[in-house]
């Protein structure tokens, strides 16, 4: 009975500690005050294993055909260069004031410090998924809404290629014929 | 008294605008559809196994083909070919005569 009563006045204690730090206005929400390095390792470690959950079971396609580029070129210049950057950018208004900073697709995957990409078809599944279903107050849209699964695709495609490109390979493939 | 308020009235809005045009380069966000630039393409370098390679070909040919399409003098209806032939040839003929 003892256990009991302490369990309930610590359940107790949690909401109305919890209540306290919600209503008194404490937490910093603004975006140019980064988090402590606890409350960042807690939100990237479940953001990435979530990711990680959700993506497994996709069915990774043929990503090496050259139309591919095309299409998910323009698309990236389009939706996804401003916040991610293109070949010889290393910075934008957008990658400066999103926090998290949104990773640069531009270099290749060992310049991203701070969690694993795993193999090509892990970071491939991951990159469809992020695309398609974007991410909670991160900045991330779901572009799945607007967007159908071929064309999701193409866009994985072009980042897996994007590291390799130079600037005016970059143009060629993302300018609008 | 008043000449405090005139300057005020020029510097505040001067300092604002400054600071607004200091804060980025709008032309970062202007989206413009800019068409391939092809001419830096080096065909001798290119990997036609290469999927990038490939695309930029592709990229590029098309765009070639849209530019003659542009230009289609067939498709042109009440276009008077032998005046153009006179008036090349007498524009011809005058620069010929300004050297």
């Amino acid at each position: 009975m003892k256990i009991v009563k302490l369990l309930l006045l610590l359940i107790v204690l949690g909401i109305v500690s919890v209540i306290t730090v919600m209503y008194s206005g404490i937490v910093d929400v603004a975006a140019d005050e980064p988090h402590s390095e606890l409350v960042y390792w807690l939100l990237e470690e479940t953001r990435e294993n979530s990711i990680k959950k959700a993506a497994e079971s996709i069915e990774v396609p043929d990503l090496s055909d050259p139309e591919l580029l095309l299409t998910g070129g323009a698309d990236y210049e389009y939706m996804c260069s401003s916040c991610h950057l293109k070949p010889g950018q290393i910075e934008s208004d957008m990658s400066l004031g999103l926090y998290p900073a949104p990773p640069n697709l531009a270099v290749s995957d060992e310049s991203h410090k701070g969690h694993e990409h795993g193999d090509e078809m892990q970071s491939a599944r991951k990159n469809f998924w992020v695309i398609k279903h974007g991410i909670k107050a991160s900045g991330m849209p779901a572009w799945g809404k607007t967007h159908d699964d071929q064309r999701i695709w193409a866009m994985v495609a072009f980042i897996k290629r994007l590291p390799t490109l130079t600037p005016e390979q970059y143009q060629v493939l993302t300018a609008v014929e | 008294m008043k000449t405090l308020t005139k300057i005020a009235l020029i510097i505040i809005p001067t300092i604002t605008l400054s600071m607004t045009a200091a804060a980025h380069d709008p032309s970062m966000h202007a989206k413009k559809a800019e068409k391939a630039d092809c001419s830096k393409m080096d065909h001798s370098k290119m990997d036609m196994k290469d999927p990038v390679a490939v695309a930029m070909m592709k990229k590029c040919m098309k765009q070639n083909e849209k530019s003659k399409d542009k230009m289609d003098h067939s498709k042109m209806k009440n276009m008077d070919h032998s005046k153009m032939k006179k008036n090349e040839h007498s524009a011809t003929k005058k620069d010929e005569h300004d050297h």
